[in-house]
Formats: C-alpha cells, sequence, structure tokens
C-alpha cells in the first residue's frame, strides 16, 4: 500500500509546518504561477506533480524566498516569508533540481559550509555533519573531494546539505534525476525515515511511483494552476474507477467484439487492430472470466492486459500529457 | 521585516569556501605564486638587472683626444647618478658592447669636431633611458662651453669669464636636475619590474578567478545560499571579499618576495598600503563585474588575462613607460595600471610620502568605487531574493 492511499488529511488547528495561499507570478503577459495555494502539516508528505513549464520551479523559488511572488503568502512554520525572510528560511531545507555544491572541496567541506551559512556554532556544526553523513551513507567518502563522487553520492551530499539544521520543512526538487537505483533507494528510504519523524516535506518528481510510494498527499499543477488535488484515491477518483482491459482475440473478431460490448458493466468498446480490442469495464480485473466465456464459439481470447487507473492516469486525463513530456 | 545586520558567519563561510576553492586550483596557484617572479626576474634582467640601489645604467664612451671638451663631458657623465661610465678603446668595440647589451648606451667622442656619435639600440628601453642621461650631460658642457664663448666675446677677463662659467653651471645643473626627473626619473631593472608586476599580476590573477565566480552562479550555489537565512548584502559582501583577499595576497607576495630575494625598495609603507589596497579595489571590482556579465566559466580565463595583459601594456607594465611614447601613456591614463605605476614609482622615490601620491589614489579610488559600484549593482540584481 502507497503512502498516498493511507494518507489522513492532517487536522485544521494544527499550524501547517508549509502554507501558502494566492501565490501568483507573471513575466509580462506570461502567467507562470496562478493563484496556487495548499497547505502541508508537520510530518505530511505533499507531492508536486506537474509537467515541464508547468510553474512547479517558479512555485519552489517562491516558497524558498528565491522569487519575489506579485500576490500571496507564504507561511513556513507560521512565520511570514515576506516579512520575516530571515527567520523563515532558518525553517526551510531546500534540495535545488541542480546539485548546487563545490566540486573542489569536498563531502565534509561542503556540509561545513552550508552548515555555516545557517549560522551552527562549530561543535554543534561537527557533530551534525557526522550525523548526517551517516544517514546518507557517505561517512567513508566525506573527506574525498566531491568531482570524484558519482552523481548518486553527489544528490545525496545535496540533500544532506539541506538537513544540517533540522529543518522544518524539506523542500525537494526532483531529487533523484540521473542517479543509479541504489543511490535512488537510499534517498527514498532516507526521505521516508524524515517525514517519520516528524518533518514536512515538498517533493517534486517526473517519476510518478515516487510520489506514490513517499507522499500522502499530492497536487497536479499545469499551466501554472492546481488542477487537482488530494490523496491518491481522490486524484485517482477523478477519472473514474472503470479499468482498461486489451484483449487479443483469434477466430470470428467481428462477432466476438459484438458479444464483448454485450457483457454486463463495459461501458466502452474499439476496435484497436486486427485481431486487438480495448474494453473500459467497471472492476473490469474482476469481469475477465465473463470476457472469456462471453467469446467462446467465435474466438478464443490469446492475450489480456488490465490496466487500473492511477496517477498516471489521473495525470494524463487532467493535463493531456504525460509527465516526461 | 527585520532588521537583522551583517552576521559574520556566513560572510566569513563564503570567504573560507572561496579561498579554499582558489588554494586547490593548481593552475590558478602556479600564475599566482609563479609566473609573477618569472616575469620580474626576465624583464628586470633585460631592463638592466640589479635594484633600486645598483640600477646605473653602463655606458661605453671612446675619447679620441684628452682636450678640454672630452674632459669636461667625460667628467659630467660620470657625475651623473644613473650612469656607470666606462672608457673604451675603440669605436668597434663600443658598438659591439651596445649589440651584445652589455652596455645600454655608447658616447664616440671624435677628436677636434663638436659632433658626438651616439650608439644605442632604439627599441631598448635601458638604451633610451641611458639617451636621456647622455643628453643631459652634454646640454650641461655645451652651457658651460656657450657661457664661457659668450664671456669671452663680451671682453670678459679670465677671472670674470671663471665666474661667468660657474654661474652657467649652476644654471646647467639646475636644468639638468628638471630634465633627470622628466626624462629619466623610472628606475631600472627590479625596481621598475617588480611594482609594474604585482600591479600586472594581481590585476590578471583577479580577472583569472573571475571564472570560479561564474561557476558559482552556473552551479547555482549562490541561489542555494540565498536560500538560507543569510541576507543578500551578507552574500555580496562574502563574494567580494574573497575576491579582495585574493588580490590582496597576490600583491603581498610579490612585495615580500621582491624585498627579500631582489632588494626593492618600496617606500613608504603606508604609501604603499593605500595604493595597493585601492588597486586591489579596482581588480576585485574588475573581477566581479567580470564574473557577473559572463556566462560560463571558460570565458573568464579567455578574456580577463588579455584584457589585464592590455591594460598592463598601456601602463608601463610590460615594458618601461618612456619607451610607450606621449600618446600610449595618455592612452595608458585612462586605466587603473598607469596610476598605479605612477603612484607606486613615486613612492620608490627615497623621502617621498603619501602626500606625493594623493592625486593617483584619487583616481585609483573613484576607479574602485566605480567598478565597484556598477559591478556589485549588477551582481546584486543577478543573484536578487527575499532577504
Amino acid at each position: 500500500m502507497t503512502a498516498l492511499e493511507t494518507a489522513s488529511v492532517p487536522a485544521a488547528t494544527a499550524t501547517p509546518a508549509l502554507a501558502c495561499r494566492g501565490l501568483s507570478k507573471r513575466y509580462g503577459d506570461v502567467v507562470a504561477v496562478e493563484d496556487v495555494g495548499f497547505a502541508i502539516a508537520p510530518g505530511q508528505a505533499y507531492g508536486l506533480l506537474g509537467p515541464n513549464g508547468a510553474g512547479k520551479t517558479t512555485t519552489i523559488s517562491m516558497l524558498v524566498g528565491l522569487l519575489r511572488p506579485d500576490s500571496g503568502t507564504v507561511l513556513v512554520g507560521g512565520v511570514d516569508l515576506a516579512a520575516d525572510p530571515t527567520r523563515a528560511k532558518a525553517k526551510i531545507g531546500y534540495v535545488p533540481q541542480e546539485i548546487a555544491l563545490y566540486p573542489e572541496l569536498t563531502g565534509r567541506e561542503n556540509l561545513r559550509f552550508f552548515g555555516r551559512l545557517f549560522g551552527l556554532p562549530r561543535r554543534r556544526l561537527a557533530a551534525r555533519i557526522d550525523e548526517v553523513l551517516d544517514l546518507i551513507g557517505l561517512t567513508d567518502r566525506a573527506d574525498t573531494k566531491l568531482g570524484t563522487y558519482s552523481g548518486g553520492m553527489k544528490r545525496r551530499i545535496n540533500i544532506g546539505a539541506a538537513l544540517l539544521h533540522r529543518p522544518e520543512v524539506l523542500i525537494l526538487d526532483e531529487p533523484t534525476v540521473g542517479v543509479d537505483p541504489q543511490s535512488r533507494k537510499a534517498i527514498l528510504d532516507g526521505v521516508e525515515r524524515l517525514v517519520e519523524e516528524g518533518m514536512a516535506l515538498l517533493y517534486t518528481s517526473h517519476y510518478m511511483e515516487e510520489i506514490e510510494r513517499v507522499c500522502e498527499r499530492a497536487a497536479i499543477i499545469d499551466h501554472g494552476r492546481i488542477i487537482a488535488d488530494g490523496t491518491r484515491r481522490e486524484l485517482v477518483s477523478l477519472v473514474g474507477t472503470a479499468d482498461k482491459v486489451e484483449l487479443v482475440l483469434d477466430g470470428d473478431v467481428e462477432t466476438a467484439f459484438a458479444k464483448l460490448r454485450a457483457v454486463e458493466g463495459v461501458v466502452e468498446a474499439a476496435r484497436t487492430g486486427a485481431s486487438s480490442v480495448r474494453l473500459i469495464a467497471e472492476g473490469g480485473r474482476y469481469l475477465l472470466p465473463a470476457l472469456i466465456t462471453a467469446v467462446e464459439g467465435s474466438a478464443t481470447v490469446t492475450a489480456t492486459q488490465v490496466i487500473e487507473p492511477d496517477l498516471e492516469a489521473t495525470f494524463l486525463h487532467l493535463t493531456g500529457s504525460t509527465l516526461r513530456d | 521585516m527585520t532588521t537583522t545586520g551583517l552576521r559574520p558567519r556566513p560572510v566569513l563561510a563564503l570567504v573560507a569556501a572561496n579561498l579554499r576553492r582558489h588554494t586547490r586550483d593548481r593552475v590558478g596557484l602556479f600564475f599566482m605564486v609563479v609566473m609573477p617572479f618569472v616575469s620580474i626576474v626576465f624583464v628586470g634582467m633585460a631592463l638592466g638587472g640589479g635594484t633600486a640601489g645598483s640600477s646605473r645604467l653602463p655606458v661605453g664612451v671612446v675619447a679620441e683626444d684628452s682636450g678640454p671638451v672630452s674632459t669636461a663631458l667625460l667628467a659630467e657623465l660620470r657625475r651623473h647618478p644613473d650612469l656607470e661610465v666606462t672608457t673604451m678603446t675603440s669605436a668597434a668595440e663600443l658598438r659591439s658592447g651596445v649589440r651584445e647589451g652589455s652596455l645600454a648606451a655608447g658616447l664616440v667622442i671624435p677628436s677636434g669636431s663638436t659632433r658626438l656619435d651616439l650608439v644605442v639600440t632604439e627599441t631598448n628601453g635601458s638604451g633610451m633611458a641611458a639617451r636621456s642621461a647622455i643628453d643631459v650631460a652634454v646640454s650641461k658642457v655645451a652651457a658651460v662651453e656657450e657661457a664661457t664663448r659668450a664671456a669671452r666675446t663680451a671682453g670678459a677677463t679670465p677671472e670674470q669669464a671663471a665666474a661667468y662659467v660657474r654661474q652657467a653651471q649652476a644654471e646647467s645643473g639646475r636644468v639638468a636636475v628638471k630634465d633627470t626627473s622628466t626624462a629619466a626619473g623610472d628606475p631600472r631593472g627590479f625596481a621598475y619590474t617588480a611594482p609594474a608586476n604585482l600591479l600586472l599580476f594581481t590585476f590578471i590573477n583577479s580577472m583569472a578567478v573571475a571564472a570560479a565566480l561564474v561557476e558559482s552562479r552556473r552551479l547555482g550555489m549562490l541561489q542555494r545560499a540565498l536560500t538560507a537565512p543569510v541576507r543578500h548584502r551578507s552574500v555580496l559582501l562574502g563574494e567580494a571579499l574573497s575576491r579582495f583577499l585574493v588580490a590582496g595576497a597576490q600583491a603581498a607576495l610579490i612585495m615580500a618576495v621582491s624585498v627579500l630575494a631582489f632588494g626593492v625598495h618600496w617606500g613608504d609603507p603606508l604609501g604603499v598600503a593605500a595604493v595597493v589596497g585601492t588597486f586591489a579595489l579596482v581588480s576585485t571590482g574588475a573581477a566581479i563585474l567580470v564574473g557577473t556579465l559572463l556566462r560560463t566559466p571558460d570565458q573568464a580565463p579567455a578574456i580577463g588575462p588579455p584584457l589585464g595583459v592590455v591594460l598592463g601594456m598601456l601602463g608601463g607594465c610590460l615594458w618601461p613607460r618612456e619607451s610607450s611614447g606621449d600618446v600610449l601613456n595618455a592612452v595608458g591614463h585612462l586605466f587603473p595600471h598607469a596610476w598605479g605605476m605612477d603612484a607606486l614609482l613615486k613612492l620608490a622615490v627615497p623621502g617621498t610620502g603619501i602626500g606625493a601620491v594623493l592625486p593617483q589614489l584619487g583616481v585609483l579610488a573613484a576607479m574602485a568605487a566605480l567598478l565597484l559600484g556598477a559591478s556589485l549593482v549588477l551582481f546584486g540584481r543577478r543573484t536578487r531574493a527575499l532577504g
């Protein structure tokens, strides 16, 4: 069961770790972000899904104080980012999509640099660096130059740099782009542990399965607007509960197709090739025996595929594009 | 909005990280630690070698008779503080010495003639300087001769003529002092190349480290730093201070080694510190401007150092200013190197204090303010964020 399926909406009375409301940003006549708003409670992971150019990066830039919104507010742990950026930023750990680290320095030196930016005292910083290196599994490589690291190891240091000051909110922008499966697993395991410990998480990714695994709730953003927001079940329900069933037939396909259309539960049917048909059926995964029986005497079913509605389908349905477009 | 001031920790974090990066750049270190001294030594030797105290120009003289003019001229040349006079027996030997470079210039005094033969290589800075010094000596002797002839023509007695001559010598001496200060005032050897290379390499290496600033921008380090609870101006200050310290370290290294290894006398410490510090600020401003305007780190070493070399040429950092001509020297004064050279060479003259270089300091300070102001405004705009 994924995190999105088990989500519970946070209590409305709790102060959100991160909340934004009415965020808008324009570049001339181009609307980059319009009226974006959501709230993330402590210990909650929230996904932000959108195709390239949808407004994810602009939204994140406004959330971390890199970009001043034209309108709207950002509250970090109840602190208004515009009114008190120093205090608000101290509560945020931001991991950019690019590996923003000095390649000439070692992993430890890079962490030390960011720890000092966040004002950690020397002794506390040294101890915290050791903890973070342990968390991201790079203690043994801490004192070698970053330029010699693999892409996955750099990604882990990139994340570690945002954890030194124990932020209330962790914002991860595509944290697993270009990493090997082992590093991806390490990153996702680490992120899940942080959420379990009470850190709020805002996560953007092109990988739908990562969002489904890590996030309790997600928003789909397109053309600068949030077009859907909720748990996985809530989002998937937007495209209905019908499954897609694809069959390959051998025999009298025309007759068999007519019989399939008549089966109770089939709401839509289409020929997709000389010997293949696609059905949209309520509870299609349970309907397979009835479908196979229905075509007996006319044709035999040689191959089947049942596609349940998922976030990918929801995303496609809502935006008309896949996440990798 | 909070009123939190500049916190030193983030500024120092940026400075420490940047300096650590520079110390790991082996090519950069080579150009900072080795190249300036290679240039000082080789160019210094080409200009006559030695330091300020032993920078007299070797001049050969062939006197074909021992008449009063020859004797007076030889004595005058020997009295000149910038010349080391060697009498030679033949004009051929003298020409050979000039050609081979052992003599900066040569003078042949023909017997019974008022025409003197000067042997000099015009493209050689030492030769040009020696020629100026010889001209001064000849002018003084000519003035004495003229005074004596004028006195006799006017019917003066030998005693009166001698008095007139003494007066003419005094007048000529005054003229000579004035002339020396304009035509042959710059020191030679390491005393010239040390300040020249200090300005040249401080600027060039500042241009080169601008690549690190471009790299920081390209990597997104500056943007990421601005997501920390750091004031925008702290990031600006940290980056500027990093570049200033690199420029200052380069200048300090050249000064220390040139004093210890080449015996260069820099002059009034306060004045030198003010000039070098202000020039380092100019270099810092130029580095930040270049680092802000360029798009890729590879562009910095491709554009910055050549620009530094051109400005160095115009400012007299690659060869003596006296061989550049008035037009080039005037153009050079549109840029900081020429003003830096003016100030440092003036300070090297014994007894000169910071007060003597206030005009040069003022120009350099204005250039530093202009460059730093423009570069920080531009850099700030490109890295703007809340904070």
